[in-house]
């Protein structure tokens, strides 16, 4: 067995890493990686741009590059994964890929950015313009253990539980929701800023949509604060400027063990293994067209889907799920060894060949009987790394 | 009536000075896009090249004159 890397959906900028910028329906195997497939140890997406680590720490990168988002210390847009040199003394464990940023937490717990800068989103207030090769973000005192990225902001959380953002992107929302109201300095920092309303738990990971941000503690919970819009955040608020937690009665008093985000929608998996989605539905992003809860199958009307978006429900096809990884408006899920896929499919990143938005998880069946091992999602694509008999 | 994928203030477009165009993200990964001209003209729906999706820009016509 030879693992292979598989990429799909939209391609403007060579974000599939497949040499050329046309979208792509069907999952293609990558020709031209520059790592051993077998290296790769986690896959992360950006608005345009891709990033693979291997299990020896390096970075490989691809696709959209304006704004030096690649770290390779130019422009250019790469239509195939190369190495980012830059990094080449440090042992990369996690990269956040924003927008039109990345964030990068190497093994010493350290985190370095690099990309646009428009929005304070890389925490380096001294540099004004893109920053094109990976800088250090010496204001993070404390060893970090989780990254993420937005749109236009960031999050890390450290050792200790404490969790920064940085990046004013919901800043301007949650002016014109709080009528003139004082901010918490949180929401407009251009460097890292603790994140008040969380003294009293310790969080694990951070997870970003699109102008929201969401937080997991060691003891199961999340807490979300951001934009409200499409009821992602389970609260009546058209924002929320502090942290406010979930309660846990959403998901059937159950602790949650993992959380991703979409722009707009959210995933969660307990740590019994059920899978919850909410908040925006009409791409079919929540997997769950006709499912209401108690999980009888049922014909509700979309006004009524729209009433239950805001509240997490299992959708039980997700049930045991190994792996989920969230694009912009669609997500993967690996269950029993094998990738499903649903949400937005306009460009293709459902995988199953058409255009036609997937409102129930199905099996990318392209990926045929090859063994699913790892999967990741930029906003409008989808990557998998699959064992394929020789 | 057209369905907008969402409905976003000026305010939160990115500018770009030599196009005089104004663009947000898209979540195929392009973007939104929507010149100062479009807008001085009444214009208010921001196009992605890549995508069927549209935005409706949230702006006082008479401000965006003025800019």
């Amino acid at each position: 067995m030879e693992p292979q890397l598989f990429a799909w959906g939209a391609n403007s900028y060579g974000q599939l890493g497949l040499g050329h910028k046309e979208d792509v329906l069907v999952p293609q195997a990558l020709k031209d990686v520059s790592c051993k497939c077998q290296d790769i140890v986690s896959i992360a997406g950006g608005g345009g741009h891709s990033a693979v680590i291997t299990g020896m720490g390096q970075l490989f990168v691809c696709g959209h590059n304006k704004d030096g988002q690649l770290g390779l210390n130019h422009t250019e847009d790469v239509l195939c994964f190369s190495l980012c040199t830059a990094l080449s003394g440090f042992c990369v464990k996690q990269v956040a890929c924003g927008w039109d940023f990345t964030i990068v937490l190497v093994g010493s717990g350290l985190v370095l950015s690099c990309g646009s800068n428009s929005f304070g989103q890389l925490g380096l207030p001294q540099i004004s313009g893109p920053c094109l090769i990976p800088q250090k973000i010496e204001s993070l005192k404390e060893k970090v253990v989780s990254v993420a990225a937005g749109l236009r902001h960031a999050l890390a959380a450290t050792d200790s539980g404490l969790v920064l953002q940085w990046g004013t992107g919901m800043a301007s929302r949650a002016k014109r929701a709080s009528q003139g109201k004082a901010l918490p300095l949180f929401l407009t920092a251009k460097e890292p800023c603790e994140v008040t309303g969380l003294e009293d738990v310790k969080v694990r990971t951070v997870a970003a949509g699109s102008y929201h941000s969401v937080s997991l503690t060691d003891e199961g919970h999340l807490y979300v604060w951001g934009s409200n819009k499409h009821g992602q955040l389970v609260s009546r608020d058209i924002f929320l400027t502090e942290p406010k937690k979930v309660d846990t009665q959403c998901f059937s008093h159950e602790k949650v063990g993992a959380v991703w985000s979409g722009w707009t929608h959210l995933v969660a998996q307990t740590e019994a293994g059920k899978v919850f989605t909410w908040g925006r539905v009409d791409y079919g992003q929540l997997g769950r067209n006709a499912v209401v809860p108690g999980g009888q199958q049922s014909t509700a009307s979309e006004q009524c889907l729209e009433l239950l978006c805001n509240t997490p429900v299992s959708v039980p096809c997700l049930n045991g799920a190994s792996q989920i990884a969230c694009g912009s408006e669609h997500n993967l899920a690996i269950v029993g060894g094998q990738c499903f896929s649903w949400g937005w499919n306009e460009h293709g990143m459902c995988g199953d060949g058409t255009e036609t938005n997937v409102r129930v998880p199905k099996p990318v069946t392209a990926l045929g009987c090859a063994k699913q091992i790892l999967i990741g999602c930029g906003a409008g694509h989808s990557m998998a790394l699959c064992e394929t008999p020789h | 009536m057209a369905v907008f994928h969402d409905e976003v203030e000026i305010e939160d477009f990115e500018y770009d000075e030599e196009t005089e165009t104004y663009s947000y993200p898209c979540p195929c990964g392009d973007r939104f896009l929507i010149t100062r001209e479009d807008l001085e003209n009444g214009e208010d729906v921001a196009t992605c090249p890549s995508c069927s999706l549209i935005l409706r820009v949230i702006y006082d016509q008479v401000g965006a004159k003025r800019a």
